[in-house]
Formats: structure tokens, sequence, C-alpha cells
């Protein structure tokens, strides 16, 4: 029945067109059908064209059910669209095609045949796969240097451990040889001795903070995190109290805000908060009424905790520099200080995959930033539970 | 420079005396030396603090025991026994204190594993000058092993 | 009272530690009756009452021991088990006074009975302070075992 004209136009399309009946037999078909899958399953019921033609399903590769097949689909009523793996005997070649079936009805919307578009999708299939492939290696290559960072990382954390361990016996004999040095001896000394072993014990007491903040470093990065649903405000409250004896006889401010829950280990996040407080507390040192500020606020499009003071800030030149070891921006005799806390900070935030970052401006104060899983949520959204 | 990331430690003490209880919890609290203070008055209480049991699901696992060895359910050489005999709970430390100085009572509770003997003085005076070196020597002094946060 | 006969026993094996210690013991009034044992070996033949300790007697036992870990021949652990697994021994006061905090050290020091546990603090002021501590509680408060129970074991109730 089909016009020379239509099948002209009809074999001119790059996809395949099946048009069955009821009974599923052929009633129009194109070359490109044939190019396809060989040839046009004219002599075949629908239920043999899966065997017959080598259909499969796409992702277990078994043999694509009879009753699945869009056209039958299509004949029970239903428009549908598939992907099918082809290995035909007749091309001895694999493709996947995507089929798109639609029942064919007459003017009383009764179902009389189906209509079926049969598309070549072998190559963009392929690019698809390769792109998963170099995705996965990607991944997988990602995932093993993450693992050669972290070795890494643990090697150094216990060697630090170590080193700093094995320093405290002979910092502990110096200690206290110059003790005993200084009640037992210093009226038969110099002056100028005396002076010597002031700075002696100076010294040592600077190496005896170096050590226990590396020791400290060393076993944060060791320890597993204990992570739990926390309050923030009670934690910052607490360290605000704790470190009021350091600032006695000074005047200063500190404004606790709306802090939030998070999900984190206590322990460590108080570290955090004992490092920026003391910090904001040292560095407004200068100041005649000094005011640290503790909040939430959003910053990106990310909720974070932020610590600020209106102390002696910092030039942001040299921000990269701020949470290095041993890294500090301030002279010791301005600042005593050991250029581990930040650093433990940094090494904390990073342990529970948060970021933590900073801004100041020279003589105009500083803020901290970091952010905790959990943040987003409300405050008091948990304290209903 | 005491290291600042020790944190304060926690006691239980097991007496069923309560003014005594109520006194060494006083005194100990006072010093600042440990951080919380939990109390309960017999041994199966004791037993079941420890191992978080019962209506004690939520307690803190303590750093130290202060155990006395007249109670009732369960006397104080059983706890003992029980702590020393779970390799959960056998770390902590447990100092006796008791008013007994009957010899056989201390060498029983040395050979079941406790760790001091402490006896309970009659007059204040020296009760409050034992609680005070027991608190001295443990919290300011001992390192405990650490207890897993909860 | 026999030559053998200490209040203390102090197990240290470093020379600088050894002399601060009993420094620290001696500003104390707590070092009149002292005996130094050098490494672990010679510890345990003090407890032991072998070798060079073949005279002492199980029946007069140091009411204090002070235990460092790090020891020449057998280590402080080594000496903790043999003492505390011996009823002849398992009543004295071990204390272990070492540099390490090591989590290891501290529940197997605890697991193996030690009585406490000490870590040396760096600062000098600290240290004299603890030994004080040490001292009053250990020699003063703590009420040792009786005689009997350091006797064979069987003999008990």
């Amino acid at each position: 029945m089909q016009t020379k004209l239509l099948q002209t136009v009809l074999d001119s399309l790059g996809d395949g067109l099946i048009v069955v009946d009821m009974a599923g037999r052929l009633l129009i078909w194109n070359a490109a059908v044939e190019n396809l899958i060989g040839a046009a399953p004219t002599a075949l019921a629908l239920n043999q064209w899966p065997e017959a033609l080598g259909l499969y399903e796409p992702v277990e590769c078994k043999t694509y059910p009879a009753e699945q097949l869009p056209m039958a689909r299509a004949l029970r009523g239903e428009s549908c669209e598939c992907e099918i793996l082809v290995r035909t005997p007749l091309t001895a070649k694999s493709i996947w095609i995507e089929v798109t079936a639609h029942p064919l009805k007459d003017q009383n919307a009764n179902v009389v045949g189906a209509v079926t578009a049969v598309r070549n999708i072998t190559q963009r299939k392929i690019s698809e796969q390769e792109i998963q492939r170099l995705h996965d290696e990607l991944e997988s290559r990602v995932r093993q240097r993450t693992a050669e960072l972290e070795a890494a990382n643990k090697e150094l954390e216990s060697f630090t451990y170590s080193v700093a361990h094995d320093l405290r016996a002979p910092l502990r004999h110096i200690v206290g040889f110059a003790q005993i040095l200084e009640e037992d001896f210093r009226p038969k000394l110099e002056p100028e001795a005396q002076q010597y072993l002031t700075r002696i014990q100076q010294g040592t007491r600077r190496m005896g903070l170096l050590v226990d903040e590396l020791l400290n470093l060393a076993k944060v990065g060791r320890q597993p995190l204990n992570l739990q649903l926390v309050n923030l405000a009670p934690i910052a409250e607490r360290v605000i109290a704790e470190l009021a004896p350091s600032h006695e006889g000074r005047e200063v401010e500190c404004k606790l805000g709306e802090l939030s829950w998070a999900n984190c280990d206590a322990n460590l996040v108080k570290q955090v908060f004992q490092h920026l407080i003391s910090n904001a507390i040292k560095y407004t040192r200068l100041r005649q009424h000094a005011v640290i500020e503790i909040g939430k606020t959003e910053v990106g499009g990310q909720m974070c905790i932020f610590v600020r003071d209106n102390g002696v800030g910092f030039n942001m030149k040299y921000v990269g520099k701020l949470f290095g070891v041993f890294q500090r921006l301030h002279r010791n005799e301005d600042f005593e200080g050991t250029g581990i806390g930040l650093a433990t900070v940094q090494r904390i935030i990073q342990k529970h995959r948060g970021r933590v970052w900073a801004e100041g401006e020279m003589d105009r104060g500083a803020t901290f930033y970091f952010t905790l899983k959990g943040l987003e949520q409300e405050p008091g959204a948990q304290e209903s539970k | 420079m005491k290291n600042q990331n020790m944190s304060p430690a926690e006691v239980l003490l097991v007496d069923d005396n309560p003014a005594d209880l109520d006194l060494a919890r006083d005194l100990l609290i006072a010093n600042e030396h440990p951080r919380q203070v939990s109390a309960v008055t017999d041994g199966e209480d004791a037993v079941a603090f420890l191992r978080r049991e019962g209506r004690f699901t939520s307690a803190q696992r303590p750093d130290l025991i202060i155990l006395d060895l007249n109670l009732p359910r369960k006397n104080g050489w059983q706890v003992l026994e029980e702590v020393k005999a779970d390799p959960k709970l056998r770390s902590t430390p447990v100092v006796i204190f008791s008013t007994s100085e009957a010899p056989r009572d201390i060498g029983n509770c040395y050979r079941l594993g406790a760790n001091s003997y402490v006896r309970k003085p009659g007059n204040l005076q020296d009760f409050m000058a034992v609680i005070q070196s027991i608190g001295q020597f443990w919290f300011q002094n001992a390192c405990f092993p650490r207890r897993e946060e909860q | 009272m026999k030559a053998f006969d200490a209040e203390i026993l102090l197990i240290e094996d470093n020379q600088d530690d050894l002399d601060l210690t009993l420094h620290a013991l001696k500003r104390e009034n707590l070092a009149n009756n002292i005996l130094i044992a050098r490494d672990g070996e010679e510890a345990l033949d003090f407890f032991f009452c072998r070798g060079n300790y073949a005279e002492r007697n199980f029946d007069a036992p140091p009411r204090l021991v002070l235990l460092d870990l790090k020891l020449p021949k057998v280590n402080g652990i080594e000496v903790l088990q043999q003492v505390k697994s011996d009823p002849r021994t398992k009543s004295i006061p071990v204390v272990v006074l070492t540099s390490s905090k090591e989590e290891l050290d501290l529940v197997r020091s605890y697991n193996l009975g030690a009585n406490s546990y000490i870590q040396k603090p760096v600062n000098f002021t600290e240290f004299r302070q603890t030994v004080k501590h040490l001292g009053l509680y250990w020699l003063v408060v703590n009420q040792p075992a009786p005689q009997g129970a350091c006797e064979p074991a069987g003999q008990e109730p």
C-alpha cells in the first residue's frame, strides 16, 4: 500500500520507522530499519523478535522480554521510550538503539497499531561510557592521592609527637637544675650570671609551651573524631569564663551572639574557641576598651561561626601565613606566642571537613571564621527534640 | 604550667552513709578538684552506674572510684572484685574508704586489686584532711586513662 | 632496721632524673629512708629477695615504690607485671612516675595493677609539689597491706 513517494521520503530518514498492526505484522518500515538490524522482521511474530533479532536489555544484557518491547507496550495503548542493545546475527555487530513507540489510533480512539521510531545511539553511549570511565579513573586517582597524603600526614604527626615527647625529659632536667641553681646558689652568683640564669629560665618556659602545644597538635591529628550534635553556645560561654582570669584588670567586653548546634567533636571545638578567643584577648591588649564578638553569620551562602576583635589586626598580605605551624605575624617581644595555636585550629576544622579563614586590617582588628557541618539548621531546631 | 587540655576528672563516690557522702562530695567540689562527683549509696547501684545499666544509662564513666566497704545489697569487696574483673572497668583506680582497721579487711582489698586503702577517720577535722589529701593526690597529680566522652 | 628495709624504693636509671627526684624528696624530708634501683633487674631482685638482696625479707616491704617505665634490661611494664602477679609482692604500692603520658602506657600500667600513674611535670616547682603530695598520700594517708598479706597465697580467708 505504500506509495513510491512516501517510501522515498521514509527511506531518506536517518532514523528507522516501523508501523505494525494489532497482530504485530509490519505495515510500514524504511531502509534505516534494515540498516540498523540487518533486515525488516516481516516474517516474524512480535514475541519472536528478541530472540531472532538479538535484542537485549542494555544493563544486564539479558534477552529483552517480548512483552516489554516498546511496540508491544504501544499496542497496549502506552507511549514509551527505551534503550535496547542489539546484536543481530545478520550484521554481527553490537549497537545501541533508542526506541520510541506510540499507539496508533483510529477516529474512535481505538488502538489499531503502533508507530515506532528507532535511532542509533551507539556513538552517544560510547561517549557516555568513556566519560564515566575517565571519571572513575580520576576518582580512584584522587582517592589514592588522598590516602597517600593522609598517610604522609599521619607519619609526620607521629614523628612530631615522638620528637616533642622525647624533648620533654631533657627539658625537664634543664628546668629543674636551673631552678636548683637559682634557689640554692643565687646569692653566690654575680649579677651578670643571675641575668643569664633568668634568660635560661625564660627560654625553657617558652620551650615547655612549644613542646606542649606541638604534642597537642600531633594528638589532634591522631585522635579519632567523636562526632555528636553539639550546642556551641555553652561551649563558647565556658571558654569565655575560663579565660576571664587572663585579662584581669583590663576592660574586655565579650559579646556572645546567637550560635547554633553543629555536628562536631565537642572537646576539639572547645579547643578552637580557646585558641581563637585567647588570641583575641592577646591582640587587643593595647586597646583601652577591647571588644570581642562571637556569633554566627552567612558568608557566600554558607553559615559560619566568627570570632571578631578590635585588636591590632594584621596585614591581609600575610593572610596565607596565618595558619602555618611556627608562622607568626608579630614579634615575640610584642605578643608572646608559639605559632602553633592557629595551626591547631586549622587541623581541627580540617578534620571536621570544614573551612577556616581570616580577615584583618592593620590596627583595625581581625575576624576568624570557620564552618562546621550542621550549622545551617535554625538555632533551637534540635532543642525541641 | 599545667596542661591546659587536661580535662577535669570525674569521680564516683559509693557510701551508704548520706552524711559522709554529702560531706565528701562538698569537700571534693569545694577544692575544685574533680569536675563532677557522682554518688550512689549501695553496691548494686555502684556496679549498675559503672556499667551504665538500668537508670544509669547516661552515666559518665568516672576516672576514680571512692568505695566504702560496708554497703547494702552488694558489699564493697564484691563491687571491687567485679570492677577489677571487668576488662572495661579494670583500669579505673579504686580507693577504698572505710572505717575498718582490720588487717584482714585491708589485706583482702589489696588482694582484689584495690589501688589504695584509706581509713575513714572518726573525727571531722581528720575526715576533712583525709578527703583533702585524696583530692590533692588523685586530682592534681595522677593521670587517668582517657574515658570515652559521650 | 636492716639496711634493706626502705620506706621508699625509687626505680630510676637516668642520673638527671634521679638527682632531681632525690633533691625534691630531700626538700620534703622524705629522703631519709630511700633505696635506689638503677634498672628493672635490680628492682626485681629487690622485690623477690634475690641476688644482692637475698638477705632481704618479704615481711618488710617498702611503703611506696616509684617506678619509671623506661628502664634498661627489664622495662617498667615488665617489672610491674611480675610484681603485681605474685601474691608475695602484689600488695606493695607501686606508683608509676614517668615522662610519658602515652595512653597505651597508662592503660597497661593500671591494667597490670599499678596503684597510680604520674607524669613528671616539666615545671620543677610543680614537680616538688607532686613529690610532696605523693609522700603525704602514700606514706601517711594510705593504709599499707598488713604483713600477713605479703606471705604466699593460700593462707588467706
